[in-house]
């Protein structure tokens, strides 16, 4: 008698187990099943080895050539060949320029924190600017401030000069800045495609400052085609001891264009 | 505090001996004890899962991000005083939700390289407008993530516009982030721009004035004698060509032609010029295919990494060597012609040679002495 009780509480006991088991089972699954629902994209179909992006809708395409002739084929294009009308020629269109990864430029962080200022303590912060282009090849970014560093009451914090006499940077030349009594606003650039002057984190040069009329100046250019160029900026304050005491701020302009 | 612990320790041992089926006091207690064990398993089984959940759910925080493409990345037009032309570009957003404008404005060329510079004010006769029922030049217009807006653009060249070549860039500019009070900050704003080239032409012809400003190869050894420039290289150095274009006329000209390299041997390679635009009253540099693959990413990196270059060479080099290259500026135009020449020999492969055999001498000398 007591034999068999202890079996059924056995079977019992066995059965909350086996129903624990499945319960935990299903949670997990139903768990990794919703964590891995992706966001759903348009037509481009990608394997480890390759990747079609579908720029437009075509029919069908190809670049097909012989021992005399190379053709590019698009059919379906919209705008895909040089067209005329009357009074006027346009070329226009991925066929003419074979965009098929569309011109695009990232900037990863586009507020750029220098916290709190203190004198002779330098504040850096950075950000990454990223360019794809898959089109006619040839791009450049230029950069360009509002204005210098400014705070409500009109103070600036100057655009630097690096470290001064043989290290003086300009908007064109970057040069040393690591005195800690060198005073200014600037960036240093660093990854592909920018500017040879930048010659290690150290470099810095001011932004142009568009007040003052100064032209923008490239930060990045490439004359090949590129897919996810990337440099980081880095954006560099220190201010003297009687600078005021205030909330400094600016916008700097980058401008990403593709080659004409 | 270790009487504490102790006392811990054994009720924690008595427990465990408890609930041994061989070990315990009665079944009642054992079956109670199994029972607890399940629900503790169970506990212990949720708080993994939650656990799981949780870690698995979290993403990385990431901070405010543009992502802006533009499509088409250029528009060339040729167009007669007093007509129009739409045009559709696309500005998608790959990043945040944002709030941008579209805007044109003029561009100048700034270099050979083709690069350029945008005019913060707006100049020449040419008149932009948008078409969209909704959306006007410099308007603010919201586009969230992975959305795009088509703008359609009316360029129109009034009557009595002069003939000439005009250059603008389109681009859409997003908003700059909202400052934060209370620290220093500096606010990224991205923009992004497609070029138009614009040639007003009343009957269509344009004025075409090409020529070669500069084709020659960049070599580290020069010698000049008898006022003629020598250029060396060793045998096995890339050679570096550089094949600039200046464009003296009115309007825009896109040279096609080749490069052709000559040996003294009689052997022949032929470069082909990418067509690309030399903007009126500018100069630029043409690359030309197939080039050797440049790698400036070395600690050292070779002299040619400095500036742009056309087109690189790369092979076994002997004796002296002629480079030639014949541009046509347009159909029917007459077509211009330059050269220039170097030298290779194996300087690396003598001066070891050399170096091998003195060293080997010297030690004949000294196994003889």
């Amino acid at each position: 008698m007591r034999k068999s009780k202890n079996e059924d509480r056995k079977r019992k006991n066995n059965r909350e187990k086996l129903k624990t088991f499945y319960i935990l089972v299903v949670a997990f699954t139903s768990s990794i099943l919703v964590l891995s629902f992706g966001s759903v994209f348009a037509a481009n179909y990608e394997s480890e080895r390759y990747r079609i992006q579908f720029g437009e809708v075509n029919i069908g395409g190809a670049n097909l050539n012989s021992a005399n002739y190379d053709l590019s084929v698009s059919l379906g294009q919209t705008a895909a060949e040089e067209f005329q009308s009357q009074g006027y020629i346009v070329k226009a269109g991925f066929q003419y320029l074979h965009s098929i990864i569309p011109f695009q430029f990232s900037i990863t962080d586009v507020s750029i924190d220098l916290g709190t200022l203190s004198p002779n303590k330098p504040q850096t912060a950075q950000t990454t600017l990223i360019v794809s282009f898959g089109g006619a090849g040839q791009y450049q970014v230029t950069a360009a401030e509002e204005n210098p560093l400014r705070a409500l009451s009109g103070k600036t914090i100057e655009d630097t000069s690096c470290n001064g006499e043989a290290h003086t940077c300009t908007d064109t030349s970057a040069k040393l800045w690591t005195s800690n009594a060198s005073y200014g606003f600037g960036y240093n650039m660093s990854g592909d495609d920018v500017p040879q002057d930048f010659i290690n984190s150290n470099y810095y040069r001011p932004f142009p400052d568009l007040s003052n009329n100064e032209p923008p100046q490239i930060v990045m250019s490439n004359q090949d085609v590129g897919k996810n160029r990337q440099a980081v900026v880095t954006f560099k304050a220190n201010i003297s001891p009687s600078q005021e005491v205030g909330s400094y701020q600016t916008v700097v302009k980058f401008t990403a264009t593709p080659s004409y | 505090m270790s009487k504490v612990k102790g006392q811990k320790y054994k009720s924690k041992v008595k427990n465990e001996l408890s609930c041994h089926p061989e070990l315990g006091s009665g079944s009642a207690d054992s079956g109670q004890a199994r029972m607890t064990e399940g629900r503790s398993r169970n506990k212990f089984g949720m708080t993994i899962v939650t656990f799981a959940f949780f870690l698995l759910t979290l993403r990385p925080v990431f901070a405010q991000q543009v992502s802006l493409s533009i499509s088409p990345p250029l528009l060339e037009l040729v167009i007669k005083p007093g007509k129009s032309v739409l045009i559709a570009y696309r500005i998608g957003n790959f990043g945040d939700p944002t709030i941008m404008k579209a805007r044109v404005l003029p561009f100048v060329p700034v270099d050979s390289a083709g690069n350029i510079v945008l005019k913060e004010e707006f100049e020449g006769p040419i008149r932009f407008s948008l078409d969209n029922a909704d959306i006007q030049l410099d308007q603010a217009v919201f586009l969230n993530t992975k959305a795009s807006q088509q703008f359609l653009l009316r360029i129109r060249v009034p009557e009595g516009a002069p003939e000439g070549d005009y250059y603008y860039t389109f681009f859409g500019e997003a908003q700059p982030a909202t400052g934060t009070e209370g620290t220093s900050a500096s606010r990224a704003q991205a923009r992004i721009g497609s070029n138009i080239l614009i040639t007003v032409s009343r009957s269509g012809r344009v004025d075409i004035k090409g020529k070669i400003a500069q084709f020659e190869v960049l070599s580290r050894f020069t010698l000049k004698l008898f006022e003629k420039s020598w250029r060396f290289f060793d045998s096995g150095d890339k050679i570096p060509v550089i094949l600039i274009a200046a464009n003296e006329g009115r309007n825009l000209v896109k040279p096609q032609g080749e490069i052709v390299l000559r040996g003294n041997f009689g052997e022949k390679a032929t470069y082909k010029v990418h067509p690309q635009n030399v903007l009126s009253g500018s100069q630029r540099l043409l690359s030309a295919t197939p080039s050797a693959e440049v790698n400036c990413d070395v600690k050292k990196p070779p002299a040619y990494c400095r500036r742009p270059i056309s087109l690189l060479l790369s092979g076994f080099f002997l004796g002296s060597y002629k480079l030639s290259t014949t541009l046509s500026f347009a159909e029917g135009a007459q077509n211009v012609f330059a050269q220039t020449s170097f030298i290779a020999f194996p300087f690396k492969f003598v001066l070891g040679l050399f170096g091998a055999l003195f060293v080997v001498a010297l030690i004949v000398k000294r196994v003889r002495e």
